[in-house]
């Protein structure tokens, strides 16, 4: 067993974990984060797709006990109260929601992309994308809502909340 | 799910070299984990330890000297390299191949040695590696040693690691940064995918360089060629180097087709680099 | 029903309308059942054979006993029950012997996951390996092995099929309409090919996973990601002798089905580790590995069809033959044979015609419902063919096939008479080719293509659907209004992405003049609490549960006007609403809202009268009927829905490799209801077309192992895999009796989509590919003219460009 700390949208946490677990079963199975979802387990499926220590990453590949003094984001923190992102707004708009299974590392691997990428391209989009499978809708609605989205401000508003400020963001 | 192992995550080369000259036996040493927990959650190795190497700061290193060249440490990411505006500018085919390689998030994880130690055939890091005279420094408690990549790599899946060595870095020499090159890569959708075949080839003032993946039980480095080789001259040679196999993924006989359309496509493409 | 109120009136249905369950989903509030836990539940993991036949000599499952933490372990030898809806073959844990790589032998229930694995890991089967029969031709040769030598002791639903004891034929399902024997004597040509296409998995995101409690008193609940309730409840009752009262079944979020999830799976067998282990819950979550080979995936398919053709290109006689490889079991396997044999001929006027469907078992894992129920595999060869048809009698393939379409006035296969209501496939088709600019190729498509060592081609291809189901069926929704005159709505319809509920919501939302944001859809599904819905499949949901939805709107409001009549001393007849009440037309200041009547309505004095506002709502597919076993002839179809798929695709004539630049999808929808939620079924259908058209399908090697059981060989599209350019159109030809004159689109999507790429592939290079998928690899192979690989599905024996011996009047370059 080891003992980890690390916060969790913005909250923290000290947990003893076993060893061999991995992050994704840690968060899901014993903090109760059951947003991320486990659609392989080997890397290949980008449902389990959180945001650690500012990076993307397949939870289901990374220990707890590698997680030790990290900065994590999962898909609970993102609407805050009832307000959603401009990603889960556009999202919304777009239809670009069905099962939903694939839904919270999709819309992890898009927020990432967009701290990296305030204004991508169609082909940005799609490259930006294409780690996270989706069965159901075919990713056409889903790149339009992060075009969508971009349009906007959804990078703007992700740099202010992570600036710490919480001014509102207008429409581009 | 995994099987039970212990976690050790030591903060410094001598420790995590110590614990290998003891445990090195029933220990694999990681960084990103993505290979390693593939397979152990396939039940196809089953370690009790796992040394964490990513706590050791030395190991994160890429730089650049033009003495040595570029140094990539065991703890570096696909990511960080294909980010890296050194490697984009120097190593191009580095640069392509590392982009190539599996998913964004995967390549946050997944370091350019792990791939390398991994050693599968369609390994992503290996052909290019291979033509810029890549060296494979190996640390333990008992010192370095130092061999050339295609030394290292001695069969599927197979190395001249020990148990109680780490790759600490690679060494990607001075002589051929600034080759234009280029990395053609077989998948069979447009997203992500191992090479069903690949050929990594960068051309230099001193001639050609090509390697090729997944058409040899390792990566194949042909011989030099020289700056006047023709196309002709490298294609026979591929043909006549390369063993590819019949599998899920392709047969023998498109795979040697693609290598050869490969090659004429970087031929192509590299025309008018010196 | 309400087919003819125009657009212009409705301010809900056909208007672009958020979807009612996307909010908790983006926000991970949404439940799945691989999310939940209950108290004391227990972790099952199941052991499953590695060979694909083989006796089981023993099981030693002691060690596992022992294990501290293991609840309970059983094998097939524990249990008596077999499974199935139309046909019960299905062993819960194979008995005796094994019959498909990765059949479950023995299963464990433990306290933690961890436990469950190390104990089956403990388990010790000796087996006798036998030798396997794989290909579906191997299997219907008389020496060949039985896979289910006690198939006459199984019981069957008679009315609809034909299993054959004794061989390995499961049902044999046939068609004879007219006299194909003149039809060919009369024909100018005869055209005979095969195709082939490999099994391939649903690949739902969400594995399959379900908890089971079972209770004292034998009271079982259900937890299934499954889509279909109320059938998982009928089926678990016959199959374990219990009344449905005894049986719960909740569906909470189900994380994608495609048809895999229809029926029964896994819960069988974990309700027996719950009884096993003293009426603990249990839960299972298939890995990602048992989703391909412990759970069932799509039937295999070889279809022969040979055409004659009259001299100015009409069909006269059509032959069809299907083998279907369903795998080690049936149950599922043989409807989707019937439904393909009533189907097999496509959207043309067929005047003479034979089917004969065969269902096959063979060693490998077995084949259930998916997406298209047949008809995504059988239309892969029926709209190459037309293709290869028409280039035979050297007629445009648009041409050949607007010339043969089904009209007003033609007869279907089995009789039915088209009508202007049915559909419109020529409009489908015209409009398809129009948005690709079918018949010519600018000069800047061709230069572009160029540039990069490519050739264009384009395609045209049709299809139809009509649902897949008993004639009788039936489904019901419940409207409750809620006492602020909003109102919740309960069904068991599922819906696991398709949208249905949103379009459920509209549909009532227009009928009490309500905004949407009134109308709740409850959404999991609970059979102790929601009405009956017979299975979320076969794209019937929006046209029955419509039609049920308008009915149970209109019952609340019938008797929200009984109650608004005697409030306002009026005639019911009288009366009208608004969003807000129940007025008097003709004086509308004497108006009731509808807070005031929603849970009774309470005089000044304190009288009261009425009651709760409660609406119901029951439909039952009309008129109907089974099918003769001989003939084929009857009437099974709710409703066709027509489509079309216009491609172009830009191939490389060197390697093989091609891009998709655009795919134009049409469907006779009658009335699109969400037209966004009509192009996500539309996009997400294609795009899963695509997957199966250019990559996915099992590969065997010979003794039957399953050497694709994961995502590393066993790909799926991902965003870079999408056509450059995607456009969807709905023609409206209303359906008279779908709910606004709506009809399904869920299936027909990725109906055709394979057989669009092989004839633009065609095309554009001459290359000409019988089987799928369609790798680069196997198009550079037919462009050499060399064989097909040979892994055990994918291959036609008819190789490349050759004809069928008995072939008459037929050449080819």
């Amino acid at each position: 067993m080891k003992t980890v700390h690390f916060t969790i949208n913005g909250e923290t946490y000290r947990r003893e974990v076993a060893e061999h677990k991995t992050l994704l079963h840690f968060l899901r199975e014993d903090l109760g984060y059951t947003g991320t979802k486990e659609g392989c387990g080997a890397g290949e499926c980008g449902a389990c797709t959180i945001i650690l220590n500012g990076k993307a990453v397949n939870s289901c590949l990374v220990l707890a006990a590698e997680a030790d003094g990290s900065v994590i984001e999962t898909i609970e923190g993102e609407a805050s109260g009832n307000t959603l992102t401009e990603i889960q707004q556009a999202f919304d708009r777009n239809h670009a929601v069905q099962c939903g299974f694939c839904t919270a590392g999709m819309v992890m691997t898009v927020k990432d992309l967009f701290r990296r990428n305030a204004h991508p391209t169609r082909p940005e989009v799609i490259e930006g994308i294409e780690g996270n499978f989706c069965r159901c809708t075919g990713y056409e609605q889903i790149i339009e809502a992060v075009l969508d989205a971009a349009e906007h401000g959804a990078a703007e508003e992700i740099s202010a909340r992570d600036a710490g400020t919480t001014k509102e963001v207008s429409d581009a | 799910m995994l099987h039970d192992f212990l976690y050790h995550d030591p903060g410094s080369m001598a420790d995590a070299l110590s614990f290998l000259r003891e445990h090195g036996e029933e220990s694999t040493v990681f960084s990103g984990g993505t290979d390693l927990f593939v397979a152990i959650r396939a039940g196809l190795t089953m370690p009790q330890h796992v040394v964490d190497l990513k706590g050791i700061d030395e190991l994160h290193s890429l730089s650049w000297s033009d003495a040595e060249g570029l140094s990539i440490g065991a703890c570096v990411t696909v990511n960080d390299l294909v980010e890296s505006a050194i490697v984009r500018e120097k190593f191009p085919v580095l640069y392509a191949a590392g982009s190539e390689l599996a998913t964004f998030q995967l390549r946050n994880r997944a370091t350019v040695i792990g791939n390398i130690v991994t050693a599968s055939p369609c390994g992503d890091m290996s052909s290019p590696l291979l033509v810029h005279g890549g060296q494979v420094v190996l640390s333990s408690a008992a010192g370095e040693r130092k061999m050339p990549l295609g030394e290292f790599i001695t069969g599927v899946k197979r190395t001249l690691i020990r148990s109680d060595e780490i790759v600490s870095r690679i060494v990607v020499p001075a002589d051929w940064a600034g080759a234009a090159g280029g990395y053609e890569k077989l998948k069979r959708i447009k997203g992500h995918d191992l090479g069903v075949v690949a050929v990594a080839m960068i051309k230099s003032s001193a001639g050609f360089r090509v390697a090729i993946s997944s058409a040899a039980p390792t990566p194949l480095l042909l011989p030099d060629f020289s700056p006047t080789a023709t196309e002709e001259e490298i294609r026979k040679t591929a043909q006549e180097m390369i063993t590819p196999i019949d599998d899920v993924r392709a047969t023998a006989e498109y795979r040697a087709y693609m290598v050869d359309v490969y090659i004429r496509r970087l031929m192509k493409s590299l025309e008018g680099n010196t | 029903m309400l087919e003819t109120v125009p657009a212009s009136n409705l301010t809900s249905v056909g208007h672009k309308t958020r979807r009612v369950d996307s909010i908790e989903k983006l926000t991970g509030e949404a439940t799945y059942v691989s999310d939940m836990v209950l108290p004391g539940m227990l972790y099952a993991r199941v052991k499953t054979s590695p060979h694909a036949r083989a006796r089981i000599v023993s099981i030693d499952t002691s060690k596992a006993e022992a294990m501290v933490g293991v609840r309970a372990v059983i094998t097939g030898h524990d249990i008596g029950y077999k499974l199935g809806l139309y046909v019960v073959d299905k062993d819960i844990l194979a008995r005796n012997e094994v019959r498909h790589f990765g059949e479950g032998v023995a299963a464990v229930a433990a306290d933690t996951l961890e436990i469950a694995q190390k104990a089956i890991e403990a388990i010790h089967v000796e087996y006798e390996e036998l030798e396997p029969v794989l290909h579906p031709k191997d299997a219907v040769k008389d020496d060949a092995p039985l896979v289910h030598p006690d198939l006459e002791s199984y019981s069957y639903m008679e009315a609809a099929f034909t299993p054959r004891p004794g061989t390995n034929i499961a049902n044999h399902t046939k068609l004879r309409k007219g006299d194909v024997e003149k039809g060919f004597a009369e024909s100018e040509w005869i055209v005979e090919r095969e195709y082939t296409n490999p099994s391939v998995q649903h690949v739902p995101m969400e594995t399959h996973v379900a908890i089971v409690q079972w209770g004292k008193n034998d009271q079982v609940h259900i937890w299934s990601s499954a889509q279909s309730p109320y059938t998982l409840r009928n089926l678990f009752a016959v199959a374990f002798e219990l009344p449905h009262r005894n049986i719960r079944v909740e569906v909470p979020y189900v994380g994608g089905g495609f048809g895999g999830k229809a029926g029964i799976g896994i819960e069988p067998l974990v309700a027996l580790l719950s009884q096993a282990a003293k009426g603990r819950p249990v839960k299972l979550t298939a890995t990602r590995e048992e989703e391909f080979s412990l759970l069932p995936c799509r039937s295999q398919l070889t279809y022969q069809i040979r055409t004659g053709i009259s001299k100015d290109g009409k069909i006269q006689a059509q032959e069809m033959t299907m083998y279907w490889d369903s795998g080690a079991y049936a149950d599922y396997a043989v409807n989707v044979t019937r439904a393909s044999g009533y189907s097999a001929g496509g959207p043309y006027e067929i005047p003479n015609a034979t089917v004969d469907a065969y269902t096959i078992y063979t060693n490998k894992p077995f084949g259930t419902a998916y997406r298209g129920f047949g008809h995504v595999e059988f239309f892969w060869g029926l709209e190459r063919h037309m293709d290869l048809v028409a280039q035979a009698i050297g007629m445009d393939p648009l041409e050949f096939r607007l010339k043969n379409t089904l009209k007003p006035g033609a007869t279907t296969l089995t009789g039915e008479k088209i009508t202007e209501h049915t559909g419109n496939i020529t409009a489908c088709l015209e409009k398809a080719a129009e948005m690709v600019d079918y018949g010519s190729v600018t000069e800047a498509e061709k230069a572009k293509a160029a540039a990069q060592g490519k050739k264009i081609g384009k395609a045209v291809v049709g299809l139809h659907k009509a649902p897949a189901m008993p004639p009788f069926t039936a489904t019901t929704v419940i409207l409750k209004m809620n006492e602020d005159a909003t109102v919740t709505a309960n069904l068991t319809l599922t819906d696991y992405g398709q949208g249905t509920y949103t379009a459920v919501a509209q549909m009532i939302a227009e009928r009490l003049r309500m905004p949407m944001d009134r109308v709740k859809v409850a959404f999991e599904s609970d059979t102790d609490r929601d009405p009956y819905d017979w299975q979320t499949v076969a794209s019937k949901g929006l046209l029955l549960s419509g039609n049920a939805a308008i009915l149970a709107a209109d019952d609340l409001i019938a008797t929200a006007y009984e109650d608004a009549a005697q409030v306002l001393r009026a005639h019911t007849r009288d009366l009208d609403h608004d969003a807000d009440g129940i007025f008097l037309r003709h004086h509308p200041e004497h108006v009731v809202s509808w807070k005031q009547l929603a849970i009774g309505y309470a005089y000044p004095n304190g009288n009261g009268i009425g009651g709760p506002l409660v609406g119901v709502g029951r439909y039952i597919a009309q008129g109907l009927t089974h099918l003769n076993k001989e003939t084929g002839e009857g009437s099974p179809a709710l409703d066709w829905t027509y489509g079309a798929h216009g491609m172009i695709v830009a191939v490389d004539p060197d390697t093989g490799e091609y891009d998709v630049l655009k795919v134009a999808s049409v469907f006779d929808a009658g009335r699109v209801i969400n037209p966004d939620a009509f192009r996500g079924q539309a996009i997400g259908g294609m795009i899963q077309g695509l997957g199966t058209a250019t990559v996915e399908g099992y590969i065997y090697d010979k003794k039957g192992h399953l050497l694709n059981p994961s995502f590393t060989d066993n790909k799926i599209p991902t965003a870079k895999d999408i056509p450059m350019e995607i456009e969807v159109f709905g023609v409206e030809t209303p359906q008279v009796d779908g709910p606004f004159g709506a009809r399904g689109i869920a299936e027909h999507s990725m109906i055709s989509v394979a057989a669009a790429l092989g004839n633009a592939i065609q095309h554009a290079t001459g290359a000409e590919v019988t089987h799928m998928p369609l790798r680069s690899e196997d198009v550079w192979r037919a462009l050499n003219r060399k064989d097909a690989v040979d892994n055990w599905i994918t291959k036609s024996p008819l190789g490349s460009c050759k004809s069928a011996p008995e072939l008459q009047k037929y050449t080819c370059d």
